[in-house]
This record gives C-alpha cells, structure tokens and sequence, in this order.
C-alpha cells in the first residue's frame, strides 16, 4: 500500500472545527476548549495549592500528614480514573448533572492542586536553613518569614517546575476525549471519524499544534530558570 | 541583664548543657569560648529561643524567655544575633536587607528606614555597597552588612555566634574592629569565639566552657595569664601551641 | 446527597468480578510489557547521546522533545488510526487473528499498539531521567577514570553508569508508576483493560461508586506492588557528599 501525499486541503477544510469546535452553535470545542479547561484548572490548582502548602506549614502535626496521605491517594490513581470519579459524583453532590467539562477541569485541578503543593513545600524544604533562622532571629512571625524571605527566594525554583506542571496540564487535557468532551484530540478524532481516509494528516496536525503549544512553554520555562539564576548570583 | 539558673539541655541521651548558672550584666561584655562541642552555640542560641531548654530559667531584663506575658517574636527584637554563615538575604540588596525587619515589623517608613540603614552602613564601614547583593560581597563585607542588620531595631543585647569562624584569616580584623567598637555602647555583647586576642582586649568577662558547664569564670587579665581549671589551662595551651592548632580550631 | 446503598457484591461477584479480574490482568501485561519496551528503547537513546558521532545525540534529542511535547491520547490515535493501516497487509492480518508465535497467544494488534505506544512514550521520560542520571555523576569521576586509562567503554560500564543509574533510579521508578497510570488510556483503542472494565460494571449495574472504588484500590495495590519490586530490583542510593557535579 502506497503512502498517499500529505493531504492538507482536509486539514484547511476543518481547520476551524479544530481551532474553535462548534462555535457557530454556541459549543466551545477544539484548540481553544483545551486552552480554556488548561487556565481555568491551572489557575485553581495554583490557588488552592497555594493554601494547601500553607497548610502544611503552619499545621506542620496536624494537617500535613493527613494533606501528604491524600495527596498520594489523588495522585497514585491514574487521572483517568480521578476524572470518572468527579464525573460521577459531582452531580450526586450538586444535585444535578453537570457539564462534563466540568468534571474534568474539576480532576486537573485536584490532581495538579497536590503537585503544585508538594512543588512549594520541597521548593521551602531546599533553602538553607540558616535564611530562616536569621528571620526567625530577627523575630519575624511565621507568616512574615514566608512572605519576605521564604517565599522569594524558593520562587526561583518553583516558578520553572509551575509552568512544566502546567505544560504536563495542558497534555492531560486530552483525556478529555474519553469522556467526550470536545477539546483538541475529541475533535480530531472526530474529524477522522467523518472523513476516513486521512487518519495520518488528521492526528499529526493534532499532535503538531499540541507539540507548538508545550516546546514553547517548555522553552520558555528554560528561559525563565536562566533568567532566574542568573539573577540570584547577581550576574547581570 | 540576661540570666541563667540551672539551665540544662539534652539531645536525646546526650547533655548539651548542664547545670548552667550565668549572670550577665547590662552593658557588660562577656566572651565565651571552649573547646568544640562544648555546648556554647546551644548556650547562645538559648538565649532567643533558637534552641529550647529542657530545665532551668532564662531570664532577659528580669523576665523569663518563656514568660507567655512577652511574645517570643517581641523578645527576639530586642536582641540581635549574628551567625557565623551570616545569612543575609541573598534576593535583596544590601540595602533592602538591613531595612527589612525595621519597616516590616516597627512599621518604619522606607524613608526612616533607609536614613538609618546609610548610617548604620557608615558606621560598619560599607557605606558605597547599598546596592549590592550579598553575593558580591566578601564574607568579611557581609558579616558586617549583618552586625547593622542586626542594629537597625536597636537591640538591647547582641549575640554573636562565632562571627569569624567561616572567613579567611584577614577579613578576621576588619570584623572584630567593627564589634570592638560596640563594646562598652551600652549594649550587652556575648560573643562565642575562638579569637583570644579579642578576647583579651575587648572582653570584660571570659567564660570558658566545656561538655556542657561552665568551668571557669574570670576576667581576661586573670584568664590568660593563670586559668585555674586545668581544662582550661589545655585548652589555652592548644590554642597557643602551633602543633596542637588543628585540634582546637573548628 | 440522596441516600446510597452500597452493594460492594455488585462488583466482586458475578459477571462483574470475572470482569474485574480480567481487567487486572490486561492491565498488568500492557504495563509490564511497555515498561520493558520503554526501558529498551531508553537505553539506545541514551547511548545515542555517547556515540562519536555528533548527529546521533540530535536525533535523540529530538525524538525525544517530540514525544515529550505531545499527548499520550493522540499518539496512541497516531499508532493506531494512522500507523497500522500502513503495515504491508499481510503483517496486519496476521496480528489481527492473534497468531501464536512459538506456542504463546500474541496479544490482539489493539494491545500490540498500545504496549508501542506507552513504550515510546515513556521511553522519551526515562531517558531523560537516565541523562539526568549522568550529569548527576561528580566531575572528579570522569576525570579520575580516565587518568586511570579507562577508555570510554570500560569508563562507563564500570564507573558512570553504575552511579548515573543510582542517581536515576527514583525518578525512574516514579515514571514507570506513569506507565501504569497511563494505561487506562489504552481503552481508547478498545483495550480491555481495568478502567474499560470498571466502566463496563458501572453501565452494567450502576454501581459506580463501589466499581471506582474497587478500581482505586487495585491500581494503589499494583502501583505499590511495582514500585516495591522495582526498589528492589534497582541499583542502593548513593550517598555523596557535596562534590561538584556536571558535565
């Protein structure tokens, strides 16, 4: 069997199915659903992260043990499986059915909140102890410790592994497609469905828009862990 | 006026601090020193509660350390420390580092701050550095970044915990100036150090410490020339002594 | 929250055990056999990187970004949708009737795909973590070794890898817990594995939160359980003390 020429009338043809999904009807779909769900739950893993580490710090006995344990659970069970178990019982706890897409965004916040918490916590844990004690010396109360000296200074280690996250977030979004939700991947799967006979055109297109949107991400966290660096040791 | 009665302290099964009785008077500087492991860091760094005790009573100005009636964080800004790795900040400059806690916890304004901080700078001898970063300062020029760090609150009582020990030999000078010069300010001074030279010149009070009690107390004139403990007596002979050097120095 | 009530029989007895079980089964083969495809593959990248010749170590090095940078699901589509029709005809009946090859079943072309699929994957993950591994290894022992008058061959095989790898290890490990929780994926391609056959018991008898359930647990147990044999069956941490590293 002869491999066809690429083909890339198919691709302009529904290019904007891929781009945008239905829009025309009011369904958000394609590149720019996968876009959507990747912020809305990256921005809500971050905050509640964010509170989670805090958590863990200031309850240091109490909280953190039990915020480690779930933290486990949640991530030792494949995200697959997190996002039909919020795909379930979300309408069981709301009362009513809701959006699929909700349920994964719920999913990728929940599974990526506990990553983001335990990037904090060890990004803290790898300060010289020596920066809080002198802090502490100085009689700063825990939160001021964190707020002027911690914090700052484990953001040059935190920032790069956030945005890998959020590259590994916006990868993870196609699971999506297993619940029917119309990002990126349900769509092309979708168009190859209808169209049949470009399989090849149809899912390297994909994989090329997703591969432009997490390399530049990744670049640009290299850049950024540079950058960072850099300014640390003050060689401007 | 900082007081110990019978303080003890143990890590694990192993005592750190033993029995340990200190009267220090305002104003006074007393200069402690022993052979390492001695328990003299953990001594110092009970006095802000950077180690706990397990029995006894610190008192500062009259009032225990753990007096629920003055918060620890209260207690700590009334008392500057320096660390022998000195700690400073490294993603503020040198500026940023000594107005930190002045304008974050006695609400100073940046203005306020910042006047002081020159003159503390002056007064250390770095006032062209206000804008580095600590990583491009020596650590002779950092130490002493810490010390006006450490008097932008006006403390009451200063405590030094090996100051010199990490530096190369001839930053060792420029640092013991800087400290010989708050002597007899009016603030309390405890220093933990190896440098008997300082020691000699500076001190009002030797303490020498060793496996966790004090064994010897004396003014420098007495110490140096006839230490009564024989602990003591080997210990200043090690220091001394060329051949012996490598086991008294850490 | 309505009232609910749980029947955990509904899941481990019956049809749905039988299910159950067989799920488990899938899903344990498909991770085994890519985990072993994935470490092959990691390796030969790896050397890539040590070859004399320059192009070798970009082509790596690009497969690598390339597999990186794209999601497991439309590879998998990729492989499936894309790659199989294009084998010569003969090759792709054969897998499709599940010959036997030297007395053994082989698995169905859909399990075949999805074992390739995980396997490059995470092939690109591991050998990461395995250059990781290696600049990881103290300058001094390079230098060292060679002052020795080890060649590059012996210089590795006795002295770098063995450390690259103890550095690697843990990272390793973690990734191949990833195969695992990878591969519900494979039931996109009609893989019947355990979360395809969770679901099955969900649409079967709506007992969904005793089937999940059920699901968690297993994937915990097996993940544990790999992650154990894998500790064991994997190079003792190293412990040093601060020398310089890089390369």
């Amino acid at each position: 069997m002869a491999v066809e020429r690429f083909h890339f009338q198919v691709i302009i043809d529904n290019a904007h199915y891929l781009l945008v999904g239905n829009l025309a009807q009011g369904q958000i779909g394609g590149v720019l659903l996968t876009l959507l769900i990747a912020l809305s739950s990256g921005l809500l893993a971050l905050i509640i992260g964010f509170v989670l580490a805090l958590l863990c710090r200031f309850f240091p006995r109490r909280l953190a043990p039990a915020l480690g344990t779930l933290g486990e659970l949640v991530r030792g069970i494949p995200l697959l499986l997190l996002i039909f178990w919020l795909y379930f019982l979300l309408p069981m706890l709301l009362g009513r059915g809701a959006p699929d897409t909700i349920s994964v965004i719920a999913a990728l916040a929940l599974f990526n909140a506990f990553s983001v918490m335990l990037t904090i916590l060890s990004g803290l844990a790898a300060l010289p102890p020596g920066q809080n004690e002198a802090a502490m010396a100085s009689g700063f109360t825990h939160w001021q410790r964190l707020r002027w000296v911690l914090l700052p200074q484990a953001l040059s280690h935190i920032l790069p592994s956030l945005v890998n996250l959020f590259v590994a977030l916006i990868k993870d979004t196609s699971l999506a497609f297993v619940v029917s939700v119309p990002e990126l991947t349900l769509v092309s799967s979708q168009i190859n469905n209808r169209e049949q006979i470009y399989p090849l055109e149809i899912f390297l297109t994909a994989g090329a828009i997703y591969f432009a949107l997490c390399s530049s991400l990744t670049w640009a966290a290299h850049q950024l862990e540079n950058r960072l660096a850099r300014r640390q040791l003050s060689i401007v | 006026m900082i007081q110990f009665k019978k303080v003890s302290k143990q890590f694990g099964t192993v005592p750190v601090l033993q029995d340990i009785d200190l009267h220090i008077a305002t104003g006074e500087v007393v200069v402690i020193c022993g052979p390492s492991g001695s328990g003299k860091s953990t001594l110092i760094r009970s006095i802000n509660r950077l180690e706990e005790i397990d029995a006894g009573e610190i008192l500062v100005d009259g009032l225990s350390v753990h007096d629920p009636s003055r918060s620890l964080n209260a207690l700590r800004r009334e008392i500057g420390f320096l660390f022998q790795q000195f700690n400073l900040y490294p993603h503020l400059n040198v500026l940023d580092n000594i107005t930190l806690a002045p304008r974050r916890l006695a609400g100073q304004s940046r203005a306020a701050a910042e006047a002081r901080a020159v003159a503390l700078l002056e007064q250390v001898g770095l006032s062209e550095k206000q804008a580095a970063f600590p990583a491009n300062l020596s650590g002779g020029q950092q130490q002493r970044v810490a010390i006006a760090r450490a008097l932008a609150l006006s403390p009451r009582i200063l405590l030094f915990d090996e100051p010199t020990s990490a530096l190369d030999p001839e930053m060792v000078g420029e640092v013991l100036t800087v400290i010989r010069q708050l002597a007899h300010q009016g603030i309390t001074l405890v220093v933990v150090t190896h440098e008997m030279g300082f020691a000699r010149e500076v001190a009002d009070r030797i303490v020498f410490v060793d496996k966790g009690r004090i064994l010897e107390q004396a003014t420098p004139a007495a110490f140096f020339r006839q230490p009564s403990h024989p602990r003591a007596r080997q210990f200043l002979q090690q220091l001394t002594s060329p051949l012996h050097l490598s086991e008294a120095s850490t | 929250m309505k009232h609910y009530h749980f029947d955990w029989s509904a899941v481990w007895s019956g049809q749905p055990l039988t299910w159950l079980l067989h799920g488990v089964g899938v899903t344990m083969l498909l991770t085994v056999l890519s985990c072993l495809l994935a470490s092959l593959l990691a390796v030969i990248l790896l050397a890539l990187r040590f070859v004399p010749w320059r192009p070798a170590g970009w082509l790596a090095a690009g497969w690598i970004q390339l597999f990186r940078n794209t999601p497991l699901t439309v590879q998998m589509l990729f492989w499936y949708f894309g790659a199989l029709p294009l084998l010569p005809e003969g090759l792709r009946n054969a897998l499709a009737n599940g010959p036997i090859l030297l007395g053994l079943p082989l698995p169905s072309s859909e399990m075949l795909t999805a074992i390739w699929s995980l396997g490059l994957f995470s092939a690109a993950f591991l050998a990461e973590d395995l250059r990781a591994g290696v600049r990881a290894v103290p300058f001094g022992q390079w230098e060292t070794v060679r002052s020795q008058g080890f060649s590059t061959w012996p210089a590795l095989r006795h002295v770098i890898l063995p450390q690259a790898l103890a550095h690697a290890w843990p990272p390793m490990v973690n990734q191949y817990l990833n195969v695992l929780k990878n591969s519900p994926l494979a039931m996109s391609i009609a893989v019947a594995e355990l979360m395809y056959q969770t679901n099955q018991i969900e649409s079967f008898n709506f007992h969904g939160i005793e089937a999940y359930a059920s699901a968690s647990v297993l994937y915990l147990l097996i993940g544990l359980a790999l992650s154990q044999l894998l500790q064991r069956l994997g190079p003792a941490p190293l412990h040093d003390k601060g020398v310089p590293h890089g390369r």
